[in-house]
Order: C-alpha cells, then structure tokens, then sequence
C-alpha cells in the first residue's frame, strides 16, 4: 500500500515569497485502485504526484511504499508524464525496454518482454518504428508500456492524455483500463477534467489551491462496471453519473478562501 | 433542361487534369535554390574569364581562369616551393585533423562536465571566455616564444582556436536537456552514469556535432595564420609564399583548394549528423 500522510510542501517563489503548495494532503492507494486527483491547475496535485515519485522532497509529512519511505525516484513507482519523454534516438522497443537495461537484464530477454507490453497496449509490430513516426496516442501508449516494464508497484500518471485529442483520449482511457485489470496495477491519476476522473478513478480525491489541499473524496465503482460491462454509454447516461459530476463541479468551482501565501503554479 | 443538367456535369465531374494548388508560401519553404546557384557560379566564372581575357585588369592581379587552371595542373605535377600540391596539403589536413581531434577529445568532456557540475563550470568558464574571444594572431607570438617554430606550437595554436566552440556546444548541449528527460529515466531506476551515457550525452550529440562544424570552419580560417610560423609545407604557407613573389595564380590555387577542402569537411559533417542524430529537430 502507498500511504501519503500529511503531506506539506512549500515552494520559494522566484520573488523570495513562499508558495504553499501542498498543505497536509493525505492519501491510501491500496492494491488494484485507481486513485485520482482531481482539479484546476495550481491545486498542487502535480505536486503530489512528484513527491510520491520521489522528484521532490517534502517539507513535512511521509509518504511511504509498502512501509517503506520514499525518497528518492525508483524503478518501483512507473511515471508516465503528461508530454511523452520518449528517447528520439532509440526505437519503440528500446524505449519500452529501457528500465529493463538500466536494471541489467540481458538484450533478448528486453525485447521479449518489450514486445509483450506493446502487444499488452495494442502496438504490435511497431517495435522498430521510431518514437517520432507515431502519433500522439501511440507516444503515450508508449510511455504506459515503458512504465510498465519494471513491474513497479504503482504506476503515476501525470495528466498523460491532457495533451490528446477527445477521440484518441476515449480510446485511450479505455486501454488504461483494460491494462489494470489486465495487471492488477495500482494507479495514481492526474486530470483536470471532471468526466476522466469519474469514469477512471476507484477513489476520486479533489483538490483545491491556494494553499493545495484534498477538498472531497469520492469511492466509486464506474471503472469495475466499465471493465466489467465494457458499456460506456451506460456509465456516462446514468443519473448517478450525472449527480456527481455536478456535485464535483460546485466543488471545485466554489470559491476557496486564498490562503496567507502567494500562488503559485507547482511543476 | 439539358443545359442545366450537362452544367451539373461539368461540377461534379473533375477535369482531366485538375489544377493544383497549395498555401501561399512565405519566406524560402523548400524552393529549389541548386539551380540559381549554379547559373551564378556560371555567370561568376564567365565574368572572371571576360574580365581577365580583356585585360580591364592587369594578369598580375587576376589572372584569368585558363591559367590558374594551367598553374594548378603544373603544382600538382611539379610542385612549389620545394613541395607538391598533395605534401602542401597533406601537411595542413594533418594539422587540422590533429588539432579537431585534440580539440574534441578535451573539449567534449571539458563542456559536458561545465554543463553539469559546478565546480567544472566556476573554474573553467573564466579562462574560456577570457581567451576565446580574443583573435588566434594576437596570440600566435606567444605560442612561438613558448613552443618554438616547430609543428607543435601550430597545432596549438589551431586546437586553441577549436576547443571553444567545440567546449561551449557540448555545455549549450547538456543546459538544452529536458528535465523531464532525467527524471524519466530516474524513475526507471537509471544511476547517474547509467543518465550520463544514456540520457545525457546523446541528448547533447546534435550540439556538439554542431560545435565541430564550427569548430572545423575557425580552424580552416585559422590556417593559414597557423603556418605563418616558419612552415615549410602546408597550404596557407603556399599561398604566403606565392604572395611574396606576386605569383597571384598560385595564390588563386591555394585558395581554390582551401575552398574545395572546407567545403567536402563541411558537407562530410552534415553526413555525419544525418547518420548520428537522424531524429534532430524532429522531437
């Protein structure tokens, strides 16, 4: 289990005033979730998410993996970021196959494995195409894969399909979910929309700025239909759907009270 | 009726050969320029030619194409100034070659670690960019009084002139790397020198090949200053001394040749580069 306990961080803004970023957040990801953090840009969620990846320190709280505290970046939390970081100059399966090389396991074993999880996100048979001949939509089923390949504990994922199309974002949000329940993986999500968290997230946390802070939690149960039923229209007419996307929408349009300390726009 | 009818025809029905057409370009996007440039070099060399066949200037100060052509035959064959044309030219291409390689294998490392850690960059950075600016002939007579008249001060003195951009690119190449990139392979569980190798320094490629390209285009420039410094051979000593006997076609020679030489080195880089980083500007 992932534990993230009152976590707090503090930024220097560039004028030497202090941003508070994120203020006592605190967060259980168990095993076979998907836990989202909803809201606008500023509330701190991609704060979070850099801390539990190990890419900023926290100035008060812990958050720690199985028991054990996190520290530093690891092979055990997957990131998958919002604009691709895929190599240009290695091919797909290189790419894939990356962690695996750092991790020293041997060539052939790398591409194996690197052609199971392009199959696992519907890429076969573009393991030698260069990341700069796919789309935007393949980029990122890329980065899932690279994540993947680790088998790390969590995978973080930091508004991977903000920067996609609406069709290419279905599409994929699909695939998201068919690999979880393919993999049992436990998923930290990131997104500023409203319908991407309802129909993606186990537990649905919203976020508000100013300083960033977990303002709801919702435990809902639209992704397991959805893997179960693969019905989307079902899931996005019904009513209850509908309740709570409003409600989550008054959340996060309700004005918060701004707090002692400046904005700030974490990365 | 039928008029109206064969009009719809004729809309619907697409022409023979239907007439293309595309955005307005603005600026250059991608005409062909080959052409234009030939048909200059043409009209330069037709003008050289009526200019010296018509004596409007004297033989000593041009002459005409016909005879440098003739004087470039003749030095390859015979020779001058006690060497031929290939040992004139070998010399030079070995120091420019020596001086390339002494300049990329200390100036790689040298950016990269000044891009990438603090004390490289606080003690290096002033001398770099106290010298760099300065022009090699101000600096030749020292390099003469410290190192001779021998090939080592020239080799110097052109590794001098190439190690700075060669150094600033592959530092400009490790400042252009993305964070993002890093913390990617971080979280992939990569160790520092795991980033170093494969994150960093081909992330850094498409500068540095660009800082050789530089750097090769000042040694060329730097040349013929070089072997000012009582050479015997090389192609800036030719023309040097082609110069003190007012032999204004051997001049021409060594020029025409520099200007062949520069230009396979320069074309054989961007060969280079479509071959080692075939993804620049792409990603």
């Amino acid at each position: 289990m992932l534990q993230v306990h009152n976590a707090s961080v503090f930024f220097p803004a560039r004028d030497g005033r202090v941003v508070h970023a994120l203020d006592r957040a605190s967060l259980d990801i168990d095993a076979n979730s998907i836990v989202v953090a909803l809201g606008a840009s500023g509330c701190g969620k991609s704060t979070l998410l850099n801390a539990i990846a190990g890419f900023l320190p926290l100035s008060d709280g812990s958050i720690t993996l199985d028991g054990r505290p996190v520290e530093r970046p690891g092979a055990d939390r997957g990131v998958v970021f919002q604009k691709d970081t895929l190599l240009p100059w290695k091919s797909v399966a290189e790419n894939v196959a990356l962690g695996l090389k750092f991790a020293g396991v041997p060539a052939r074993r790398r591409r194996e494995r690197a052609e199971e999880l392009l199959g696992l996100v519907g890429l076969d048979g573009f393991a030698d195409s260069t990341p700069h001949e796919l789309s935007g939509g393949m980029r990122q089923r890329v980065g899932i894969a690279r994540a993947l390949a680790t088998d790390p504990k969590i995978l973080l994922m930091d508004e991977p399909f903000g920067a996609l199309d609406s069709l290419t974002r279905e599409q994929m949000q699909e695939l998201l979910i068919d690999v979880w329940a393919r993999t049992g993986k436990r998923i930290f999500f990131i997104t500023h929309s409203i319908e991407e968290a309802l129909f993606l997230g186990t537990t649905v946390v919203v976020m508000s700025p100013r300083p960033g802070r977990i303002v709801a939690r919702f435990e809902l149960d639209f992704v397991r239909q959805f893997a179960a039923e693969r019905d989307v229209r079902a899931i996005l007419s019904s009513p209850r759907f509908a309740e709570l996307y409003d409600e989550i929408r008054d959340i996060v349009h309700r004005p918060h009270h701004a707090g002692p300390h400046h904005e700030g726009r974490p990365q | 009726m039928t008029d109206l009818t064969r009009r719809d025809e004729s809309v619907i029905a697409p022409p023979a050969t239907p007439k293309l057409v595309r955005l307005h370009p603005f600026g250059l996007d991608g005409a062909r320029t080959a052409p234009i440039s030939l048909a200059t070099a043409l009209v330069l060399v037709g003008a050289w030619f009526l200019v010296a066949e018509f004596r409007l200037v004297p033989p000593l100060f041009l002459p005409g194409p016909q005879e440098v052509l003739a004087q470039f035959l003749a030095i390859a064959e015979e020779g001058y100034a006690g060497a031929t044309l290939w040992e004139h030219v070998s010399a030079s291409l070995f120091r420019i070659f020596t001086a390339a390689f002494v300049a990329a294998s200390l100036g790689i490392p040298l950016g990269l670690a000044m891009g990438l850690n603090r004390w490289a960059k606080g003690v290096f950075d002033t001398p770099i960019e106290f010298y760099w600016p300065l022009p090699p002939l101000a600096y030749l007579p020292l390099m003469i009084i410290w190192l001779g008249i021998g090939e080592v001060s020239k080799i110097v003195l052109l590794t001098l002139a190439m190690f700075a951009p060669v150094c600033l690119s592959a530092q400009a190449g490790v400042r252009a790397l993305p964070i993002e990139r890093v913390n990617a392979a971080l979280s992939l569980g990569a160790t520092r020198w795991q980033i170093f190798r494969e994150i960093v320094l081909p992330s850094a490629l498409p500068e540095i090949l660009t800082g050789l390209r530089i750097g090769i285009g000042v040694g060329w420039s730097t040349l013929v200053a070089a072997e000012l410094i009582a050479a015997t051979r090389g192609i800036g000593f030719m023309i040097m001394s082609a110069s003190h006997f007012l032999a204004t076609d051997v001049v021409f020679v060594g020029i025409g040749v520099i200007a062949v030489w520069a230009f396979a080195f320069s074309y054989g880089m961007r060969l280079l580069e479509a071959w080692l980083v075939p993804w620049k500007g792409k990603l």
